[in-house]
């Protein structure tokens, strides 16, 4: 009798778990479309109206933070992908003068390249990747700064001319569909989550996780090389500013998307797709609204705060013995 | 009769979220016995004497210590009440020297104006360790430079220096080897004569009733019975704890039969520096071959070096057909499987459901056809069929493993092994920390797996368990093979202590 009782209560107990991760799981939407809703509300309809200029903010967002999500699900952390748009894109508007997918193949082995840096010293030399990416943060902006130091590094004119919002949505579109397909259907994503809840029980069931590991990072700076040519279409040229301050904006966008810090089994692909439309809806409504720069950090800084609160995992994980 | 109570358990009740944990729980304990609390897991001891011990907070319900009632806040409090606590993993804190673990939260007595004086400090410790006969370790050392068994006796001297009135042993003896156990024993006798108690939770019935003088028994929650150690025996403890007849058998039942010619996995001179030295031996078709000897003797680094996770290892590990051995995903491919004794770490992905645990060494043949796309469908049935033939107790397979009691993860390990259908089969330590019925199913798993020709190596710490299952016994001390004993119904646990010690 005291084992069906058992039973019960262990069904009411996962079930009040299961929606509880249902209620993580929707709200991100659910604030995606509140936040459109009330900005619209805010700006008088401005937004709707302007949409494709509150857009062109997001498809190098979303593309760069596709490749920080692998990242981050298997538990590490990139805080370089800002140097490595700014130096992506030196190359891509540097060989847009000879041709057009030189340039872009150009921007992506640059990316892919400082991401095998990082993956070198976080797998082979064992540094956490935080301190690694931040090293190489620095590094590549003080190399991006150099290049840039008499005059920003200008594209040629064919490159300004791909740009148009159609294009962009197509590129963004088939990268994110690329993405979904691997990480959903194949077991790179099964075994990226395997490593983020565990690393040492992933290895002992067969996953090469040192392998995988630095090849995540060669593939996330890969993907914001290409990012940075979806960048460079739209500005044309490189300032010692390109890129800047990226990685706080990916991880803010990952964050608002529900993304779990740590990584692990909790991480869904969706994650960062809605995080940087919110991120994107956030940052453009405060803009229409006429909020100050500085406000705008704020009230940025606030909402993300409540976001880690509430997506943090401090579930403590009791087993009854 | 009364004034021989020490302590009062009256009503106490506690829930962790929905889930009734206890359940209007009374008994008494007395003066000067050891009292063993006994149950399966989930039945809720760990969290009776958690909260006795201020680890968790209380619900409702009250302990009367003495006579007068005590609320524990937290372990210092609980040692200022005179309770305290040996906990089954590791309970000192790393980077701290033994004489700090020792003093944890008691440093008021070596201050002065506010400045420590850690010379008397480490002497009191050094003297404490003296006394207790612990000359190895000294208390100015890093408790990181001690291994798992000293360590525990660190937290045995913690535990007891102040004679406490009531000291919780909780689960210790399963981590230890034999002579730690005999250490440990030893300061149970000790506590006891001084007119003190001790509150023992084991699985080990034979231990539970060669050291307790009384036992009471929890199941789900529930308190069952108190009884004298002395007029009960082993079937009716596993009666009570279970709340039926254990039936069946328990370790393999037949002798005599002819082990198989055909050797499946060669292991030749393998040396993993600093662990083990030169091990060599053959597995056969159809064997279960045991591997035995102190937890420090290098067995548990025959597994891993079997299963191509060792660092730096030498030698040579081949298959039947030739195939060397040298990383995990070649093991798993060539049909090896392994089961850590570090369960929780090695073994599954605590924060991950029961179907990614199942199916993640097998993701390669759970695909579309031939593709190399996964089919979820497929995957949830892996799962769904493996989990249930493990009768792994579980609502869905979505459930996290985390959610799970160490039995129910040791049957997730295993239902991911069978159903990758692994030929050769690694378990360390398989049944650690489980309960009775759930050991009973490992052993009769390994039987049937037996049977059906598959290979097994056991590597265990508790040699009643290889005497009953193994084919044959390997005995490791130092790193070495020191020696082999074959299956017969004579072997006992004495001839096997012999060639460890």
């Amino acid at each position: 009798m005291s084992e069906t009782a058992i039973d019960v209560n262990k069904e009411q107990q996962l079930k009040s778990l299961q929606k509880m991760r249902l209620v993580r799981a929707l709200l991100p939407i659910v604030g995606l479309v509140l936040v459109f809703i009330l900005f619209n509300f805010l700006t008088n309809g401005r937004m709707i109206s302007h949409l494709h200029l509150a857009m062109s903010q997001v498809y190098v967002t979303m593309i760069a933070s596709m490749g920080v999500f692998f990242i981050m699900t298997m538990g590490g952390l990139d805080f370089s992908q800002g140097s490595i748009l700014g130096l992506s894109a030196i190359v891509v508007c540097a060989l847009s003068h000879y041709s057009i997918p030189l340039a872009v193949a150009g921007g992506i082995l640059t990316g892919a390249c400082i991401g095998a840096i990082n993956g070198y010293f976080y797998v082979n030399r064992k540094i956490k990747s935080f301190i690694v990416t931040i090293c190489t943060m620095f590094l590549f902006r003080g190399l991006i700064k150099y290049l840039t130091t008499n005059s920003p590094v200008a594209g040629s004119v064919d490159l300004l001319d791909i740009d148009s919002t159609f294009f962009k949505v197509c590129c963004t579109a088939v990268v994110v569909f690329i993405g979904f397909i691997c990480f959903t259907f194949t077991r790179f994503g099964t075994h990226l989550r395997a490593i983020g809840a565990g690393e040492k029980a992933a290895m002992f069931s067969g996953i090469r996780t040192d392998r995988l590991k630095f090849w995540v990072y060669v593939l996330a700076g890969a993907i914001t090389g290409f990012a940075a040519f979806i960048s460079a279409i739209k500005v044309g040229s490189v300032t010692s500013s390109g890129g800047n301050q990226l990685e706080t904006q990916i991880l803010i966008a990952l964050v608002l998307g529900g993304m779990p810090i740590s990584g692990g089994a909790m991480a869904r692909f969706e994650n960062f797709v809605v995080g940087s439309l919110l991120f994107v809806v956030l940052n453009s409504g405060l803009t229409m609204i006429g909020f100050t720069t500085q406000m705008m950090q704020l009230i940025e800084g606030v909402v993300f705060l409540l976001f880690v609160a509430i997506f943090a995992d401090r579930q403590a994980i009791h087993v009854i013995k | 009769m009364s004034e021989d109570i020490r302590l009062q358990v009256s009503h106490i009740s506690k829930t962790f979220g929905i889930t009734k944990a206890l359940k209007d729980v009374s008994f008494n304990i007395n003066k000067g016995e050891v009292h063993a609390l006994i149950g399966e897991n989930g039945s809720g001891k760990s969290t009776l004497t958690n909260m006795l011990t201020g680890i968790y907070p209380m619900e409702s319900g009250t302990f009367t210590l003495d006579g007068v009632q005590i609320h524990p806040k937290n372990q210092v409090d609980a040692n200022n009440l005179g309770v305290s606590i040996i906990v089954q993993e590791l309970g000192t804190l790393s980077g701290l020297t033994v004489a700090e673990n020792i003093f944890l939260g008691h440093e008021d007595r070596f201050m002065k104006f506010g400045f420590r004086n850690t010379h008397a400090m480490n002497a009191e410790a050094d003297r404490l360790l003296q006394r207790y006969g612990f000359n190895n370790i000294k208390a100015s050392n890093m408790v990181d430079d001690y291994n798992f068994e000293d360590r525990k006796l660190v937290e045995i001297v913690k535990a007891t220096y102040f004679n406490p009135k009531i000291v919780v042993i909780d689960e210790t003896t399963t981590a230890l080897s034999q002579e730690g156990r005999e250490v440990l024993y030893k300061q149970m006798e000790a506590i006891r004569a001084a007119g003190n108690t001790v509150i023992f939770i084991s699985h080990d019935l034979p231990e539970v009733i060669a050291k307790s003088q009384t036992i009471t028994i929890l199941r789900d929650g529930v308190y069952i019975d108190t009884i004298k150690s002395a007029d009960v025996t082993e079937d009716q403890l596993k009666k009570l704890m279970v709340g039926r007849e254990v039936t069946g058998d328990y370790y393999r039942s037949d002798y005599g039969e002819k082990i198989s010619e055909e050797v499946v996995l060669s292991v030749r001179h393998v040396t993993v520096p600093g662990i083990i030295e030169d091990v060599s031996f053959d597995l056969h078709k159809g064997e279960i071959l045991g591997f035995g000897g102190l937890s420090e003797s290098g067995m548990h680094e025959v597994g891993k070096a079997i299963f191509g996770a060792s660092y730096d290892r030498e030698g040579e590990v081949k298959l039947q057909d030739g195939t060397a051995i040298n990383d995990i995903p070649t093991a798993i491919k060539h049909s090896v499987a392994y089961t850590s004794k570090d369960r929780d770490n090695e073994s599954v992905v605590i924060n991950q459901s029961i179907r990614d645990n199942v199916a993640l060494p097998s993701l390669d043949r759970l695909t579309y056809g031939s593709s190399r796309f996964l089919s979820w469908p497929r995957i949830k049935e892996f799962a769904q069929k493996f989990a249930h033939e493990m009768s792994v107790k579980m609502v869905n397979t979505d459930q996290f493993v985390s959610e799970l009691s160490g039995g129910n993860k040791q049957k997730v390990v295993l239902a991911r092994w069978i159903g990758r259908g692994s030929d050769i089969v690694v378990l360390d330590s398989p049944t650690r920390g489980i309960d009775i019925k759930v050991k009973q199913d490992i052993y009769q798993l390994m039987n049937r797996m037996r049977q059906e020709g598959k290979s097994i190596i056991m590597i265990s710490e508790e040699l009643m368990e290889l005497i009953g299952m193994c084919d044959r016994i390997i005995i490791m001390k130092d790193g070495k093979i020191s020696g082999e004993a074959p299956r017969s119904r004579e072997l006992d646990e004495n001839s096997l202590i012999s060639m460890m010690v």
